[in-house]
């Protein structure tokens, strides 16, 4: 398979060349257009679309290309067959050629100018905020609840730029945050000391040299004065909070509002006169756009250009770390050696290392699998088919996921693992809850595994849950799951009409769901998806709605065989995720798509089919090593470049 | 219309002159005469959202007009029977996107009436400005608050892939503008606070008094950032200087507080501590939220809102759209709010569905009631409020997006002539209702999104 696509795109490459050179292109009007024409618009029309799908849209080559992602997909839909479908004549070979070979010519000759795609300022997300106001003051801040929700951008992450909204709701929580924050960090008086390494008092002995050097010289400037002490901690302070050098106007704004407070604060004695100003004063720099915003700066390059080595350096800390950056990073942004690849190389290296990284390994993983509610204060199963679902099962059961996802990413280097893999992470509750043997003690700890039913996020009782409705499995939603989020390749939408299966407990008992789920599939419109899902989702019945292992609903013993396809027969879940596991052309693809939408924070464009079959190939070449993969995704071009926005500015129309 | 009404009878009344006590006298006395008696009615405006639709035969009521005997959905409503307005037959037109049928091409425009654009998060566009927004530019300056967007549910995380949407469409239904989504409040807490956290008797708040500096300073930061940005980015930081303007003038207005704390009686502050004790026994729990109890505490807080003037419009939604809900704490409900709307016409999960609508009209109930119980001169904050209950969807099994669930309460001021069922022409856009509403408030427009006239029948 993976030949093949090497192939392929050999094939293609060569191609091009040959047609470049003769200049016997497939010409997209005369012959690519008629094709079209005549095996794809007669049923992706204007109306009622089927999948969705307009294909008559496409009169020019150019709107070809302005659609490349999807034409791409539809060019895979083409290859493995599925289109046209089986009630329609076959391509010819010629056919084939010309569609397929055409088309992909056209797009990968769109593809050879590099782009890097605009990514949009980026306001911290809730996560990002809670991690960097632990790193900028060590105070420990629960923004998630606090602040009004986000919803997720384009790749199904919250840090995607254009799907972060503020409103005067959430910017008065900001205000209120930094109040908080602020004080908690005056009251807590080893974190305020870091912050604030010299506090100002004047001795007497000091009051009196002041005096005296004043009555004697002229020009005496004070030395130990309370705007000194103050910016020798606030504009450090904002510097990193900013994330780069301080403009001269920022330093002397912060300062002149420190004075000025000072002054009003006349009745207050020192040091808390001072402190207090200081306080005032953080909080402009915590409510400022510049800390709650990252923005990069445009420059009047007409191509492409490299972002400067503070904004390497920030997306460098938040893809790996969710925070800013630490000290060496900035020193080395200070001496712009972040772009020397052997130095962002030997930076990954250190973070990857770093217990940071965590935040990454929780961040990435919980919204890629789906599995944050789990951590969300609201119910997520019945509590009374459920009581054993309780708020510290929830946390082991993420935690699971998250210290599995973290020892893949840190330790075992093998991002397959992450599908199949022979320990799990357990503490006491968890591994009881699991029928697995005891261990005790609540923390979570590495524990290898006899039984190849778990090990891999498919035996998760965190993922196994989520895929769940509250009250029982959904082997569909499963099958889904597995579809979107593992192989990326998500089903189309149902027909609407099409109805659910009985909620009742005992038609459940006396049929079992794989009876009623032939019911259901034997309808036309939707046997072509459900043969996908279904089987699928069936393979896991072995696991209940909250990931406990069960071999019978009832009465009716469970039978957890099928088959995947071309893929053949398997006869239960440890089968089943043998073979998912052995998809790693569209896993690698998948992960690759993930992991890039959630570094640089935006959707997937069609000019990153480069840089995304270049990482996939990256992970497929390398037994999917993480730290390589990582490597290879921060040198990348969408990474580490930045694309000038065209349109007039706000204030030049 | 009312507006000439008034006017007129104001200048009668200064021509004739005060000393002749006429009978209707109280509603229209001079200001300052006493605190509880307003010159003119103020109007208020609320919209609520449920999601998943209802069980389409039991919604409609049998007999239309004035004489009409209620559903069995609406069964709660029967003491209110005479503030409400069942329409029938009005359709949302812009809410069908091919390829991406469903909920969240419903819900997101449920109050813009406008097409949302297919996104999966990179161009979030929900057609134009909802109803609630564009009311609130005319008269959110008169308020502390412009509006107040309420709900009970975080933010659905995530893209549908289905239909290539993010779900954040199916999470939001008041738009600013078609670019920016309004953050709804969800914990009441926080909500209460927000409002009236300063007036709870023996409470006490910290002065702050830098306030005014900081935001200053951080737009001025704002306004420097954008010069060195590109637009797209530009647009975002211009989000942020629109949300500190509104922030600055709320602190600024001397005068819309000093109205605001004119009507925190000694009645309403007795009223706030039972509300702040109610809080403080609420809590959320992993394990189980009493939702019937977190829905009232955010109803009881709008009318407060409303009750104190803190705002004039809100929107509530009662979760996100496709929420799957456990509702089996109900008699006779087994299951999940968006799985039972996929009743297959199962009569047994159809009574199910039919089961959970009828919760969503007790709450309903409960904050009509609620306001009907708040005197305003002779009328009551209901008759002066216009309270609007909707679902994107007739039957949730079928994504049906005719023949909306639609009902309207309170007479909106002496607007609306309320006590009727109507069925108006099929397929009638629903933004002829919002165009209505805004007339009513004086607002002064001829259409609203896809409007062709306004619902006459409801007219007083």
């Amino acid at each position: 398979m993976l030949g093949k696509y090497i192939l392929s795109i050999l094939f293609g490459a060569l191609a091009l060349m040959v047609f470049a050179n003769d200049g016997d292109e497939i010409d997209f009007k005369t012959s690519i257009l008629p094709l079209l024409e005549k095996k794809c618009n007669t049923c992706h029309r204007a109306g009622p679309l089927k999948g969705g799908v307009n294909t008559k849209r496409y009169q020019e080559e150019e709107r070809v290309v302005k659609d490349g992602r999807f034409w791409f997909k539809a060019l895979n839909q083409i290859k493995t067959r599925e289109m046209p479908p089986s009630t329609e004549p076959v391509l010819t070979d010629e056919e084939y050629h010309i569609l397929v070979d055409g088309i992909e010519n056209i797009l990968r000759k769109a593809l050879k100018n590099q782009n890097p795609g605009s990514v949009v300022a980026r306001r911290l997300s809730h996560t990002e905020y809670k991690h960097t106001v632990m790193d900028l003051t060590g105070v420990e801040f629960d923004a998630r609840l606090f602040f009004p929700s986000d919803g997720s951008g384009g790749g199904g992450f919250d840090n995607q730029g254009k799907a972060l909204f503020i409103t005067p709701l959430k910017l008065e929580r900001y205000y209120d945050a930094a109040t908080i924050i602020v004080a908690d960090l005056y009251r807590d008086a080893a974190l305020w000391k870091k912050v604030v390494p010299k506090s100002y008092k004047l001795t007497f002995w000091m009051k009196f040299t002041n005096w005296f050097k004043g009555i004697i010289f002229d020009n005496y400037q004070e030395t130990h004065t309370p705007d000194k002490v103050a910016s020798e901690s606030i504009i450090p302070f904002a510097s990193k909070a900013f994330r780069r050098y301080l403009k001269l106007e920022e330093k002397e704004k912060l300062m002149t509002f420190f004075s000025e407070v000072y002054q009003h604060k006349d009745t207050i004695k020192n040091p808390q006169r001072f402190n207090e100003s200081i306080m005032e004063t953080l909080k402009v720099v915590l409510v400022s756009p510049n800390f709650i915003y990252r923005a990069e700066e445009e420059s009047d390059k007409k191509v492409p250009f490299e972002l400067n080595d503070f904004e390497l350096a920030s997306r460098l800390s938040y893809f790996i770390w969710s925070s800013m950056p630490d000290e060496e990073l900035f020193e080395l942004a200070r001496q712009e050696k972040l772009h020397d690849t052997l130095v962002i190389a030997a930076q990954v290296k250190r973070m990857l290392k770093h217990p940071k990284a965590k935040r990454f390994a929780e961040s990435f993983s919980s919204q890629w699998l789906e599995i944050g509610e789990l951590i969300e204060p609201k119910p997520i199963v019945d509590p009374e088919k459920f009581p054993e679902f309780n708020t510290s099962l929830r946390k082991s059961m993420f935690q699971e996921t998250v210290d599995y996802f973290y020892h893949v990413l840190t330790e075992s280097k093998d991002f397959s693992e992450l599908l199949n893999g022979n320990y799990t992470f357990l503490n006491e509750e968890l591994a009881d809850f699991y029928g697995l043997d005891p261990i005790k003690g609540d923390t979570l700890r590495m524990v290898m595994l006899d039984n190849p039913n778990r090990g891999g996020v498919l035996g998760m009782g965190s993922v196994l849950t989520t895929t769940s409705l509250p009250t029982r499995t959904s082997p569909v939603l499963r099958g889904k799951w597995v579809l979107e989020q593992i192989l990326g390749q998500p089903p189309p939408p149902p027909p609407p009409n099409v109805g659910e299966i009985p909620e009742d407990a005992e038609v459940q008992k006396n049929l079992g769901l794989r009876a009623l789920l032939e019911i259901h599939r034997s309808k036309p419109e939707c046997v072509s998806c459900h043969e996908k899902m279904d089987p699928i989702g069936l393979g896991l019945e072995n696991f209940d709605a909250i990931g406990r292992w069960r071999t019978s609903y009832g009465e009716v013993e469970i039978d957890p065989s099928g088959v995947l396809g071309k893929d053949g027969a398997f006869q239960g879940p440890a089968e089943l995720k043998t073979m998912i596991s052995n998809k790693r052309e569209a896993f690698a693809l998948n992960l690759s798509k993930k992991m890039l939408s959630y570094a640089v924070g935006r959707s997937i464009l069609f000019t990153d089919q480069t840089i995304i079959e270049e990482l996939q190939t990256c992970l497929l070449e390398n037994d999917f090593h993480t730290e390589k993969f990582i490597i290879e995704l921060v040198k990348s071009y969408p990474f580490r470049l930045k694309k000038n926005d065209f349109r007039k500015k706000a204030n030049e129309v | 219309m009312s507006k000439k009404w008034q006017i007129s009878r104001r200048k009668m009344l200064k021509g004739v002159g005060a000393m002749i006590a006429l009978p209707y006298l109280e509603a229209m006395a001079m200001p300052g005469m006493s605190s509880f008696v307003k010159e003119k009615s103020t109007q208020r405006a609320a919209f609520l959202f449920m999601p998943n639709g209802v069980h389409p035969e039991r919604w409609t009521p049998s007999k239309f007009g004035s004489d009409f005997e209620l559903s069995p959905l609406l069964s709660p409503l029967e003491s209110l029977k005479q503030d409400l307005l069942v329409l029938g037959e009005l359709m949302n037109k812009n809410a069908t996107l091919y390829g991406a049928d469903g909920h969240y091409s419903k819900s997101a425009n449920l109050l813009t009436c406008m097409p949302i654009q297919k996104t999966t998060g990179e161009n979030i566009h929900s057609g134009g400005i909802s109803i609630d927004q564009l009311i609130a530019n005319e008269v959110g300056h008169q308020t502390l608050f412009p509006s107040l967007e309420y709900g009970l549910d975080r933010i659905t995380t995530g893209v549908d892939t289905n239909v290539g949407l993010t779900r954040l469409y199916g999470s939001s239904i008041s738009w600013k503008t078609a670019t920016q989504p309004l953050s709804k409040e969800i914990d009441p807490k926080l909500a209460f606070d927000r409002l009236f956290r300063g007036y709870v008797p023996g409470k006490k708040v910290t002065e702050d008094p830098w306030k005014k500096s900081v935001l200053d300073l951080v737009r001025d930061d704002a306004q420097k950032l954008k010069n060195t940005l590109g637009r797209s980015d530009q647009n975002k930081i211009e989000e942020y200087l629109e949300s500190i303007r509104s922030i600055e003038k709320r602190i600024v207005n001397e005068e819309n507080k000093e109205k605001f704390e004119s009507n925190i009686t000694e009645d309403f502050k007795k009223e706030l501590s039972r509300m702040d004790q109610r809080l403080d026994e609420y809590q959320d729990t992993y394990l189980e939220i009493d939702i019937t109890k977190k829905t009232r505490l955010m109803l009881d807080i709008m009318a407060l809102a409303f009750w104190s003037d803190a705002s004039r419009v809100s929107t509530f939604m009662f979760a996100n759209s496709v929420s799957n809900r456990n509702f089996s704490f109900l008699e006779g409900v087994e299951g999940n709010h968006h799985s039972i709307s996929h009743h297959g016409n199962d009569p047994e999960k159809m009574e199910q569905y039919a089961r959970i609508n009828i919760w969503h009209i007790e709450q309903y109930a409960y904050l009509l009631n609620k306001l009907k119980s708040i005197q305003e001169g002779d009328k009551t904050l209901l008759d002066n409020s216009m309270i609007t209950f909707a679902s994107g969807l007739r039957d949730g099994n079928r994504h049906s997006p005719y023949n909306i669930p639609l009902l309207v309460a309170g007479k909106g001021g002496g607007v609306f002539k309320t006590g009727q069922n109507l069925e108006f022409k099929k397929n009638t856009p629903l933004a002829n209702l919002y165009l209505s509403m805004a007339q009513g408030m004086n607002i002064q427009i001829n259409e609203f999104a896809d409007s062709s006239g306004t619902l006459s029948e409801i007219l007083a």
